[in-house]
Protein backbone atom coordinates (compact mmCIF):
# COMPACT_ATOMS: atom_id res chain seq x y z
CA UNK A 1 0.00 0.00 0.00
CA UNK A 2 0.97 3.55 -0.64
CA UNK A 3 1.70 5.31 2.61
CA UNK A 4 -1.20 7.46 3.70
CA UNK A 5 0.57 10.77 3.68
CA UNK A 6 2.12 10.24 0.27
CA UNK A 7 -1.26 9.23 -1.20
CA UNK A 8 -2.79 12.30 0.36
CA UNK A 9 -0.05 14.53 -1.03
CA UNK A 10 -0.73 13.08 -4.45
CA UNK A 11 -4.49 13.74 -4.16
CA UNK A 12 -3.73 17.24 -3.01
CA UNK A 13 -1.39 17.86 -5.92
CA UNK A 14 -3.89 16.58 -8.49
CA UNK A 15 -6.77 18.47 -6.96
CA UNK A 16 -4.75 21.64 -6.97
CA UNK A 17 -3.45 21.10 -10.52
CA UNK A 18 -6.99 20.61 -11.81
CA UNK A 19 -8.07 23.72 -9.93
CA UNK A 20 -5.53 25.73 -11.92
CA UNK A 21 -6.21 23.98 -15.27
CA UNK A 22 -9.94 24.64 -15.47
CA UNK A 23 -9.38 28.34 -14.93
CA UNK A 24 -12.47 30.03 -16.30
CA UNK A 25 -15.01 27.50 -15.09
CA UNK A 26 -13.35 27.47 -11.71
CA UNK A 27 -13.61 31.24 -11.52
CA UNK A 28 -17.29 30.96 -12.41
CA UNK A 29 -17.92 28.34 -9.75
CA UNK A 30 -15.95 30.18 -7.09
CA UNK A 31 -17.76 33.42 -7.93
CA UNK A 32 -21.17 31.79 -7.70
CA UNK A 33 -20.36 30.11 -4.42
CA UNK A 34 -18.96 33.42 -3.18
CA UNK A 35 -22.21 35.21 -4.02
CA UNK A 36 -24.25 32.44 -2.42
CA UNK A 37 -22.09 32.52 0.70
CA UNK A 38 -22.26 36.32 0.76
CA UNK A 39 -26.03 36.23 0.82
CA UNK A 40 -25.95 33.53 3.45
CA UNK A 41 -23.45 35.64 5.37
CA UNK A 42 -25.63 38.73 5.16
CA UNK A 43 -28.53 36.69 6.44
CA UNK A 44 -26.38 35.39 9.31
CA UNK A 45 -25.03 38.87 10.14
CA UNK A 46 -28.53 40.34 9.96
CA UNK A 47 -29.91 37.55 12.10
CA UNK A 48 -27.17 37.94 14.70
CA UNK A 49 -27.81 41.67 14.89
CA UNK A 50 -31.54 41.22 15.25
CA UNK A 51 -30.94 38.73 18.02
CA UNK A 52 -28.55 41.17 19.63
CA UNK A 53 -31.07 43.98 19.26
CA UNK A 54 -33.85 41.83 20.65
CA UNK A 55 -31.72 40.71 23.56
CA UNK A 56 -30.71 44.29 24.35
CA UNK A 57 -34.25 45.56 24.12
CA UNK A 58 -35.52 42.59 26.06
CA UNK A 59 -33.51 43.58 29.07
CA UNK A 60 -34.32 47.23 28.55
CA UNK A 61 -38.08 46.88 28.36
CA UNK A 62 -39.49 48.63 31.37
CA UNK A 63 -42.97 48.69 32.74
CA UNK A 64 -43.98 51.68 34.82
CA UNK A 65 -46.53 51.11 37.54
CA UNK A 66 -47.96 54.40 38.82
CA UNK A 67 -49.11 54.49 42.43
CA UNK A 68 -52.11 56.31 43.78
CA UNK A 69 -51.42 59.41 45.80
CA UNK A 70 -50.92 59.42 49.51
CA UNK A 71 -49.60 55.91 50.14
CA UNK A 72 -47.75 55.39 53.37
CA UNK A 73 -44.10 54.21 53.11
CA UNK A 74 -45.01 50.86 54.70
CA UNK A 75 -47.68 50.30 52.03
CA UNK A 76 -45.20 51.20 49.30
CA UNK A 77 -42.67 48.71 50.69
CA UNK A 78 -45.31 45.98 50.87
CA UNK A 79 -46.31 46.59 47.23
CA UNK A 80 -42.68 46.59 46.15
CA UNK A 81 -42.12 43.19 47.80
CA UNK A 82 -45.24 41.81 46.15
CA UNK A 83 -44.12 43.07 42.72
CA UNK A 84 -40.67 41.58 43.13
CA UNK A 85 -42.30 38.18 43.62
CA UNK A 86 -44.23 38.28 40.33
CA UNK A 87 -42.88 35.69 37.89
CA UNK A 88 -40.75 37.31 35.19
CA UNK A 89 -39.83 40.41 37.16
CA UNK A 90 -36.09 41.03 37.09
CA UNK A 91 -35.93 44.19 39.22
CA UNK A 92 -38.21 46.73 40.86
CA UNK A 93 -37.06 50.24 41.46
CA UNK A 94 -39.04 52.80 43.40
CA UNK A 95 -39.19 56.20 41.77
CA UNK A 96 -40.51 58.95 44.01
CA UNK A 97 -42.43 61.86 42.52
CA UNK A 98 -39.46 64.11 43.22
CA UNK A 99 -37.11 61.76 41.40
CA UNK A 100 -39.53 61.48 38.49
CA UNK A 101 -39.62 65.23 38.24
CA UNK A 102 -35.84 65.42 38.30
CA UNK A 103 -35.64 62.92 35.43
CA UNK A 104 -38.15 64.93 33.46
CA UNK A 105 -36.14 68.03 34.03
CA UNK A 106 -33.00 66.32 32.78
CA UNK A 107 -34.80 65.21 29.69
CA UNK A 108 -36.52 68.49 28.86
CA UNK A 109 -33.87 70.83 30.11
CA UNK A 110 -34.53 73.84 32.29
CA UNK A 111 -37.17 76.09 30.81
CA UNK A 112 -39.54 78.67 32.21
CA UNK A 113 -42.45 76.32 31.74
CA UNK A 114 -40.66 73.69 33.76
CA UNK A 115 -40.07 75.97 36.70
CA UNK A 116 -43.81 76.46 36.91
CA UNK A 117 -44.33 72.71 36.80
CA UNK A 118 -41.88 72.13 39.60
CA UNK A 119 -43.90 74.23 41.99
CA UNK A 120 -46.87 71.89 41.78
CA UNK A 121 -45.33 68.54 40.94
CA UNK A 122 -48.10 66.64 39.09
CA UNK A 123 -46.20 63.35 38.90
CA UNK A 124 -47.18 60.35 41.05
CA UNK A 125 -44.86 57.94 42.80
CA UNK A 126 -44.09 54.93 40.63
CA UNK A 127 -42.18 51.68 40.27
CA UNK A 128 -39.88 50.96 37.34
CA UNK A 129 -40.22 47.24 36.74
CA UNK A 130 -37.66 45.44 34.55
CA UNK A 131 -38.75 42.19 32.95
CA UNK A 132 -36.46 39.22 32.46
CA UNK A 133 -37.75 38.54 28.92
CA UNK A 134 -39.72 40.86 26.65
CA UNK A 135 -42.18 38.10 25.86
CA UNK A 136 -43.31 38.14 29.51
CA UNK A 137 -44.09 41.86 29.39
CA UNK A 138 -47.82 41.45 28.83
CA UNK A 139 -48.26 38.94 31.64
CA UNK A 140 -46.22 40.97 34.10
CA UNK A 141 -48.15 44.13 33.23
CA UNK A 142 -51.41 42.28 33.88
CA UNK A 143 -50.19 41.04 37.25
CA UNK A 144 -49.02 44.54 38.20
CA UNK A 145 -52.47 45.91 37.55
CA UNK A 146 -53.83 43.84 40.40
CA UNK A 147 -51.35 45.00 43.03
CA UNK A 148 -52.68 47.13 45.91
CA UNK A 149 -52.00 50.80 45.36
CA UNK A 150 -51.17 50.45 41.62
CA UNK A 151 -53.31 52.87 39.72
CA UNK A 152 -52.06 52.57 36.20
CA UNK A 153 -49.53 50.48 34.22
CA UNK A 154 -47.84 51.50 30.99
CA UNK A 155 -45.25 49.83 28.76
CA UNK A 156 -44.20 49.93 25.14
CA UNK A 157 -46.45 47.03 24.27
CA UNK A 158 -46.43 47.31 20.51
CA UNK A 159 -42.70 47.82 20.20
CA UNK A 160 -42.03 44.69 22.17
CA UNK A 161 -44.60 42.59 20.34
CA UNK A 162 -43.39 43.72 16.94
CA UNK A 163 -39.78 43.10 17.84
CA UNK A 164 -40.57 39.55 18.91
CA UNK A 165 -42.51 38.91 15.70
CA UNK A 166 -39.92 40.49 13.41
CA UNK A 167 -37.13 38.50 14.97
CA UNK A 168 -39.02 35.27 14.42
CA UNK A 169 -39.81 36.09 10.77
CA UNK A 170 -36.23 37.19 10.07
CA UNK A 171 -34.82 34.01 11.54
CA UNK A 172 -37.15 31.92 9.41
CA UNK A 173 -36.35 33.89 6.27
CA UNK A 174 -32.63 33.64 6.89
CA UNK A 175 -32.99 29.89 7.29
CA UNK A 176 -35.03 29.47 4.10
CA UNK A 177 -32.66 31.72 2.15
CA UNK A 178 -29.68 29.77 3.42
CA UNK A 179 -31.20 26.45 2.39
CA UNK A 180 -32.21 27.70 -1.07
CA UNK A 181 -28.85 29.30 -1.79
CA UNK A 182 -26.97 26.26 -0.57
CA UNK A 183 -28.94 24.16 -3.04
CA UNK A 184 -28.04 26.58 -5.84
CA UNK A 185 -24.39 26.51 -4.81
CA UNK A 186 -24.33 22.71 -4.86
CA UNK A 187 -25.81 22.69 -8.37
CA UNK A 188 -23.27 25.22 -9.65
CA UNK A 189 -20.31 23.42 -8.11
CA UNK A 190 -21.63 20.13 -9.46
CA UNK A 191 -21.86 21.52 -12.97
CA UNK A 192 -18.43 23.09 -12.88
CA UNK A 193 -16.84 19.95 -11.59
CA UNK A 194 -18.74 17.87 -14.10
CA UNK A 195 -16.66 19.58 -16.78
CA UNK A 196 -13.51 18.67 -14.90
CA UNK A 197 -14.77 15.14 -14.57
CA UNK A 198 -15.70 14.94 -18.25
CA UNK A 199 -12.24 16.19 -19.15
CA UNK A 200 -10.84 13.29 -17.21
CA UNK A 201 -13.44 10.62 -18.03
CA UNK A 202 -10.90 8.51 -19.89
CA UNK A 203 -8.66 8.50 -16.87
CA UNK A 204 -11.57 7.61 -14.60
CA UNK A 205 -12.62 4.81 -16.95
CA UNK A 206 -9.12 3.33 -16.94
CA UNK A 207 -8.79 3.73 -13.20
CA UNK A 208 -12.00 1.77 -12.76
CA UNK A 209 -10.87 -0.91 -15.22
CA UNK A 210 -7.52 -1.52 -13.58
CA UNK A 211 -9.08 -1.72 -10.14
CA UNK A 212 -8.73 1.67 -8.47
CA UNK A 213 -11.16 1.99 -5.58
CA UNK A 214 -14.00 4.46 -5.86
CA UNK A 215 -12.61 6.56 -3.03
CA UNK A 216 -9.23 6.71 -4.71
CA UNK A 217 -10.95 8.09 -7.82
CA UNK A 218 -13.13 10.49 -5.84
CA UNK A 219 -10.55 12.13 -3.61
CA UNK A 220 -8.90 14.49 -6.12
CA UNK A 221 -12.32 15.78 -7.18
CA UNK A 222 -13.47 16.16 -3.60
CA UNK A 223 -10.33 18.09 -2.78
CA UNK A 224 -10.84 20.31 -5.80
CA UNK A 225 -14.44 21.03 -4.78
CA UNK A 226 -13.42 21.74 -1.20
CA UNK A 227 -10.65 24.08 -2.40
CA UNK A 228 -13.19 25.99 -4.48
CA UNK A 229 -15.47 26.22 -1.46
CA UNK A 230 -12.62 27.38 0.76
CA UNK A 231 -11.52 30.11 -1.65
CA UNK A 232 -15.12 31.26 -2.07
CA UNK A 233 -15.65 31.29 1.70
CA UNK A 234 -12.55 33.37 2.36
CA UNK A 235 -13.49 35.81 -0.41
CA UNK A 236 -17.07 36.13 0.76
CA UNK A 237 -16.02 36.41 4.40
CA UNK A 238 -13.54 39.19 3.63
CA UNK A 239 -16.01 41.19 1.54
CA UNK A 240 -18.75 40.72 4.09
CA UNK A 241 -16.65 41.77 7.08
CA UNK A 242 -15.34 44.84 5.24
CA UNK A 243 -18.85 45.91 4.26
CA UNK A 244 -20.09 45.17 7.74
CA UNK A 245 -17.36 47.17 9.43
CA UNK A 246 -18.09 50.11 7.12
CA UNK A 247 -21.84 49.89 7.70
CA UNK A 248 -21.37 49.52 11.45
CA UNK A 249 -19.16 52.62 11.56
CA UNK A 250 -21.73 54.63 9.59
CA UNK A 251 -24.60 53.45 11.76
CA UNK A 252 -22.75 54.11 14.98
CA UNK A 253 -22.49 57.80 14.11
CA UNK A 254 -25.92 58.02 12.45
CA UNK A 255 -27.99 55.93 14.82
CA UNK A 256 -25.97 55.70 18.03
CA UNK A 257 -28.83 54.21 20.07
CA UNK A 258 -29.03 51.17 17.75
CA UNK A 259 -27.07 48.35 19.34
CA UNK A 260 -24.92 46.51 16.74
CA UNK A 261 -22.69 43.51 17.12
CA UNK A 262 -19.12 44.83 16.65
CA UNK A 263 -17.40 43.56 13.48
CA UNK A 264 -14.61 42.04 15.57
CA UNK A 265 -17.07 39.90 17.53
CA UNK A 266 -18.76 38.88 14.30
CA UNK A 267 -15.57 37.88 12.46
CA UNK A 268 -14.76 34.54 14.06
CA UNK A 269 -18.21 32.91 14.08
CA UNK A 270 -19.00 34.23 10.62
CA UNK A 271 -15.74 33.08 9.04
CA UNK A 272 -15.96 29.67 10.68
CA UNK A 273 -19.56 29.26 9.52
CA UNK A 274 -18.78 30.38 5.98
CA UNK A 275 -15.68 28.24 5.60
CA UNK A 276 -17.61 25.29 6.96
CA UNK A 277 -20.48 25.94 4.54
CA UNK A 278 -18.15 26.56 1.59
CA UNK A 279 -16.08 23.42 2.09
CA UNK A 280 -19.21 21.32 2.68
CA UNK A 281 -20.85 22.75 -0.45
CA UNK A 282 -17.74 22.06 -2.53
CA UNK A 283 -17.46 18.50 -1.27
CA UNK A 284 -21.16 17.83 -1.85
CA UNK A 285 -21.03 19.28 -5.35
CA UNK A 286 -18.02 17.25 -6.43
CA UNK A 287 -19.39 14.08 -4.85
CA UNK A 288 -22.53 14.41 -6.96
CA UNK A 289 -20.51 15.25 -10.08
CA UNK A 290 -18.25 12.19 -9.83
CA UNK A 291 -21.02 9.80 -8.86
CA UNK A 292 -22.51 9.88 -12.34
CA UNK A 293 -19.24 8.77 -13.86
CA UNK A 294 -18.57 5.90 -11.53
CA UNK A 295 -20.20 2.87 -13.08
CA UNK A 296 -19.85 0.57 -10.12
CA UNK B 1 -11.42 -20.43 -13.64
CA UNK B 2 -14.52 -19.01 -15.34
CA UNK B 3 -18.00 -20.43 -15.30
CA UNK B 4 -21.26 -19.13 -16.70
CA UNK B 5 -24.38 -20.90 -15.47
CA UNK B 6 -27.53 -20.33 -17.56
CA UNK B 7 -26.66 -16.68 -18.02
CA UNK B 8 -28.97 -14.27 -19.80
CA UNK B 9 -28.41 -10.56 -20.30
CA UNK B 10 -31.20 -8.22 -21.28
CA UNK B 11 -30.20 -4.55 -21.41
CA UNK B 12 -32.55 -1.93 -19.91
CA UNK B 13 -33.40 -0.88 -23.47
CA UNK B 14 -34.97 -4.31 -23.94
CA UNK B 15 -32.18 -5.60 -26.17
CA UNK B 16 -31.41 -9.25 -25.46
CA UNK B 17 -27.65 -9.74 -25.71
CA UNK B 18 -27.23 -13.23 -24.27
CA UNK B 19 -29.73 -16.04 -23.77
CA UNK B 20 -29.19 -18.99 -21.47
CA UNK B 21 -25.42 -19.30 -21.86
CA UNK B 22 -23.59 -22.02 -19.97
CA UNK B 23 -19.84 -22.16 -20.38
CA UNK B 24 -16.83 -23.39 -18.46
CA UNK B 25 -13.27 -22.24 -19.08
CA UNK B 26 -10.44 -23.91 -17.19
CA UNK B 27 -7.10 -22.63 -15.96
CA UNK B 28 -4.57 -22.24 -18.75
CA UNK B 29 -7.02 -22.35 -21.64
CA UNK B 30 -6.92 -20.10 -24.69
CA UNK B 31 -10.42 -19.41 -25.97
CA UNK B 32 -11.59 -17.53 -29.05
CA UNK B 33 -15.10 -16.15 -28.84
CA UNK B 34 -16.32 -15.57 -32.41
CA UNK B 35 -19.54 -14.51 -34.04
CA UNK B 36 -20.97 -11.61 -36.02
CA UNK B 37 -21.28 -8.10 -34.62
CA UNK B 38 -24.13 -7.98 -32.10
CA UNK B 39 -23.94 -11.67 -31.29
CA UNK B 40 -23.07 -10.90 -27.66
CA UNK B 41 -19.28 -11.38 -27.60
CA UNK B 42 -18.48 -8.10 -25.87
CA UNK B 43 -21.34 -8.53 -23.41
CA UNK B 44 -19.91 -11.90 -22.45
CA UNK B 45 -16.55 -10.31 -21.54
CA UNK B 46 -18.24 -7.39 -19.78
CA UNK B 47 -19.99 -9.85 -17.49
CA UNK B 48 -16.59 -11.31 -16.55
CA UNK B 49 -15.00 -8.01 -15.51
CA UNK B 50 -18.30 -6.86 -14.09
CA UNK B 51 -18.96 -3.92 -16.33
CA UNK B 52 -22.41 -5.48 -16.68
CA UNK B 53 -24.47 -7.65 -14.38
CA UNK B 54 -26.31 -10.76 -15.63
CA UNK B 55 -30.10 -10.51 -15.80
CA UNK B 56 -30.44 -14.22 -15.03
CA UNK B 57 -27.98 -16.92 -14.05
CA UNK B 58 -24.61 -16.83 -12.32
CA UNK B 59 -21.19 -15.70 -13.50
CA UNK B 60 -18.32 -17.22 -11.53
CA UNK B 61 -14.76 -15.90 -11.84
CA UNK B 62 -12.17 -17.68 -9.72
CA UNK B 63 -15.18 -19.40 -8.10
CA UNK B 64 -16.69 -16.11 -6.93
CA UNK B 65 -20.14 -15.01 -8.00
CA UNK B 66 -19.31 -11.77 -9.77
CA UNK B 67 -22.95 -10.65 -9.83
CA UNK B 68 -23.08 -10.67 -6.06
CA UNK B 69 -19.89 -8.72 -5.39
CA UNK B 70 -20.45 -5.69 -3.23
CA UNK B 71 -19.59 -2.44 -4.99
CA UNK B 72 -16.55 -2.00 -2.76
CA UNK B 73 -14.98 -5.31 -3.81
CA UNK B 74 -15.26 -4.80 -7.57
CA UNK B 75 -11.93 -2.98 -7.53
CA UNK B 76 -10.38 -6.09 -5.95
CA UNK B 77 -11.72 -8.30 -8.76
CA UNK B 78 -10.42 -5.95 -11.45
CA UNK B 79 -6.89 -6.10 -10.03
CA UNK B 80 -6.87 -9.84 -10.66
CA UNK B 81 -8.03 -9.45 -14.28
CA UNK B 82 -6.33 -7.99 -17.29
CA UNK B 83 -8.59 -6.35 -19.86
CA UNK B 84 -7.55 -5.25 -23.36
CA UNK B 85 -9.75 -3.31 -25.78
CA UNK B 86 -9.99 -2.64 -29.49
CA UNK B 87 -9.36 1.08 -28.91
CA UNK B 88 -6.43 0.53 -26.51
CA UNK B 89 -7.75 3.05 -23.95
CA UNK B 90 -4.37 4.68 -23.38
CA UNK B 91 -3.91 8.15 -21.89
CA UNK B 92 -2.68 10.29 -24.79
CA UNK B 93 -0.55 12.69 -22.75
CA UNK B 94 1.43 10.00 -20.97
CA UNK B 95 4.31 7.92 -22.17
CA UNK B 96 4.12 4.17 -22.64
CA UNK B 97 5.86 3.65 -19.32
CA UNK B 98 3.56 6.09 -17.51
CA UNK B 99 0.49 4.43 -19.00
CA UNK B 100 1.56 1.08 -17.60
CA UNK B 101 2.67 2.55 -14.28
CA UNK B 102 -0.67 4.35 -14.02
CA UNK B 103 -2.43 1.02 -13.40
CA UNK B 104 -0.04 0.34 -10.54
CA UNK B 105 -0.17 3.83 -9.10
CA UNK B 106 -3.95 4.09 -8.87
CA UNK B 107 -4.12 0.76 -7.09
CA UNK B 108 -1.81 1.90 -4.31
CA UNK B 109 1.51 0.32 -5.35
CA UNK B 110 4.51 1.76 -3.48
CA UNK B 111 6.17 4.49 -5.54
CA UNK B 112 9.52 2.72 -5.53
CA UNK B 113 8.02 -0.33 -7.29
CA UNK B 114 6.19 1.60 -10.03
CA UNK B 115 8.97 2.00 -12.58
CA UNK B 116 10.65 -1.42 -12.21
CA UNK B 117 7.37 -3.31 -12.47
CA UNK B 118 6.06 -1.18 -15.37
CA UNK B 119 9.35 -1.67 -17.22
CA UNK B 120 9.19 -5.40 -16.66
CA UNK B 121 5.66 -5.49 -18.11
CA UNK B 122 6.75 -3.42 -21.13
CA UNK B 123 9.64 -5.81 -21.60
CA UNK B 124 7.24 -8.75 -21.69
CA UNK B 125 5.46 -7.22 -24.69
CA UNK B 126 8.78 -6.26 -26.31
CA UNK B 127 8.43 -2.52 -25.96
CA UNK B 128 10.94 -1.62 -23.25
CA UNK B 129 12.90 0.44 -25.82
CA UNK B 130 9.81 2.58 -26.60
CA UNK B 131 9.03 3.45 -23.00
CA UNK B 132 9.37 7.21 -23.46
CA UNK B 133 7.05 7.40 -26.50
CA UNK B 134 3.54 8.81 -26.13
CA UNK B 135 0.70 6.90 -27.84
CA UNK B 136 0.66 9.23 -30.87
CA UNK B 137 4.29 8.28 -31.60
CA UNK B 138 3.49 4.56 -31.51
CA UNK B 139 1.95 2.40 -34.25
CA UNK B 140 -1.42 0.76 -33.62
CA UNK B 141 0.24 -2.55 -32.88
CA UNK B 142 2.66 -0.91 -30.45
CA UNK B 143 -0.19 0.91 -28.70
CA UNK B 144 -2.01 -2.38 -28.26
CA UNK B 145 1.17 -3.89 -26.81
CA UNK B 146 1.31 -1.08 -24.27
CA UNK B 147 -2.28 -1.78 -23.30
CA UNK B 148 -1.44 -5.48 -22.95
CA UNK B 149 1.52 -4.57 -20.78
CA UNK B 150 -0.81 -2.51 -18.62
CA UNK B 151 -3.21 -5.46 -18.38
CA UNK B 152 -0.35 -7.77 -17.36
CA UNK B 153 1.28 -5.49 -14.82
CA UNK B 154 -0.74 -6.97 -11.95
CA UNK B 155 0.17 -10.53 -13.08
CA UNK B 156 -3.46 -11.54 -13.55
CA UNK B 157 -4.33 -15.24 -13.89
CA UNK B 158 -6.93 -14.24 -16.49
CA UNK B 159 -6.56 -11.94 -19.50
CA UNK B 160 -9.61 -10.72 -21.41
CA UNK B 161 -9.18 -9.18 -24.85
CA UNK B 162 -12.16 -7.59 -26.62
CA UNK B 163 -11.39 -7.43 -30.37
CA UNK B 164 -7.71 -6.67 -29.72
CA UNK B 165 -6.89 -6.67 -33.44
CA UNK B 166 -10.01 -4.85 -34.60
CA UNK B 167 -8.11 -1.65 -35.41
CA UNK B 168 -4.88 -3.24 -36.64
CA UNK B 169 -3.41 -4.19 -40.01
CA UNK B 170 -2.83 -7.92 -40.65
CA UNK B 171 0.87 -7.89 -39.71
CA UNK B 172 0.28 -6.11 -36.43
CA UNK B 173 -2.73 -8.34 -35.73
CA UNK B 174 -0.59 -11.38 -36.18
CA UNK B 175 2.02 -10.00 -33.80
CA UNK B 176 -0.57 -9.27 -31.13
CA UNK B 177 -2.10 -12.77 -31.40
CA UNK B 178 1.35 -14.34 -31.12
CA UNK B 179 1.96 -12.26 -28.04
CA UNK B 180 -1.32 -13.38 -26.50
CA UNK B 181 -0.42 -16.99 -27.29
CA UNK B 182 2.96 -16.58 -25.59
CA UNK B 183 1.29 -15.09 -22.53
CA UNK B 184 -1.05 -18.09 -22.50
CA UNK B 185 1.87 -20.50 -22.71
CA UNK B 186 3.29 -18.98 -19.53
CA UNK B 187 0.11 -20.04 -17.71
CA UNK B 188 -2.30 -17.15 -18.08
CA UNK B 189 -5.84 -18.03 -19.13
CA UNK B 190 -6.72 -15.94 -22.19
CA UNK B 191 -10.19 -15.18 -23.60
CA UNK B 192 -10.24 -13.29 -26.91
CA UNK B 193 -13.20 -12.08 -28.92
CA UNK B 194 -12.37 -11.63 -32.58
CA UNK B 195 -13.50 -11.36 -36.17
CA UNK B 196 -10.11 -12.41 -37.49
CA UNK B 197 -10.77 -15.63 -39.36
CA UNK B 198 -7.22 -16.15 -40.60
CA UNK B 199 -5.71 -16.04 -37.14
CA UNK B 200 -8.34 -18.28 -35.54
CA UNK B 201 -7.87 -20.84 -38.28
CA UNK B 202 -4.08 -20.88 -37.90
CA UNK B 203 -3.88 -21.00 -34.10
CA UNK B 204 -6.42 -23.86 -33.77
CA UNK B 205 -7.49 -23.06 -30.24
CA UNK B 206 -10.84 -23.64 -28.54
CA UNK B 207 -13.55 -21.70 -30.38
CA UNK B 208 -16.85 -20.62 -28.83
CA UNK B 209 -19.16 -19.35 -31.53
CA UNK B 210 -22.04 -17.11 -30.53
CA UNK B 211 -25.11 -16.50 -32.67
CA UNK B 212 -28.00 -14.30 -31.53
CA UNK B 213 -26.77 -14.46 -27.94
CA UNK B 214 -26.60 -18.27 -27.77
CA UNK B 215 -23.66 -20.66 -27.95
CA UNK B 216 -23.88 -22.06 -31.46
CA UNK B 217 -20.66 -24.10 -31.26
CA UNK B 218 -17.96 -24.89 -28.69
CA UNK B 219 -15.08 -26.75 -30.29
CA UNK B 220 -11.55 -27.72 -29.21
CA UNK B 221 -8.88 -26.83 -31.80
CA UNK B 222 -11.68 -25.26 -33.79
CA UNK B 223 -11.82 -23.18 -36.91
CA UNK B 224 -13.44 -19.76 -37.28
CA UNK B 225 -16.37 -21.31 -39.06
CA UNK B 226 -17.53 -24.88 -39.60
CA UNK B 227 -16.24 -25.99 -43.01
CA UNK B 228 -19.06 -26.61 -45.41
Amino acid sequence: MLSRSSAFRQFLREGEASFRRNGLMTVAAVTTVTVALLTVGFAIAGGLNLSHLAATLNTQVEIVAFLRDGMRPAEVTRTQTAIAEITGVAAVHFVSRAEALARLERRLGASPAFADLAKHNPLPDSFDVRVRDARLTGAVAGALQGQPGVEDVTYAAQVVDRLVAVTRVMRLMALLLTVALSAVAVIVVTNTLRLTVIARWREIEIMELVGATRWFIRWPFLIEGMLQGLVAAVAAGTVLLLLYALAAARLRTGLPFLPMVPAIDLAAPLLIAMIGCGVALGAAGSFVAVRRFLST
Amino acid sequence: MVQLQRVSKIYPSGLTALTDISLRIDRGEFVFVVGPTGSGKSTLLKLLYRAELPTHGRVLVYGRDVGRLRAGTVAGLRRTLGVVFQDFKLLPQRTALENVAFALRVTGTPTSELIPRALQALDRVGLAHRREAVPAELSGGEQQRVSIARALVHDPPLLLADEPTGNLDPDSSWGIMQLLSRINLRGTTVIVTTHNKAIVDVLRQRVVQLADGRVARDQRQGLYAVPV
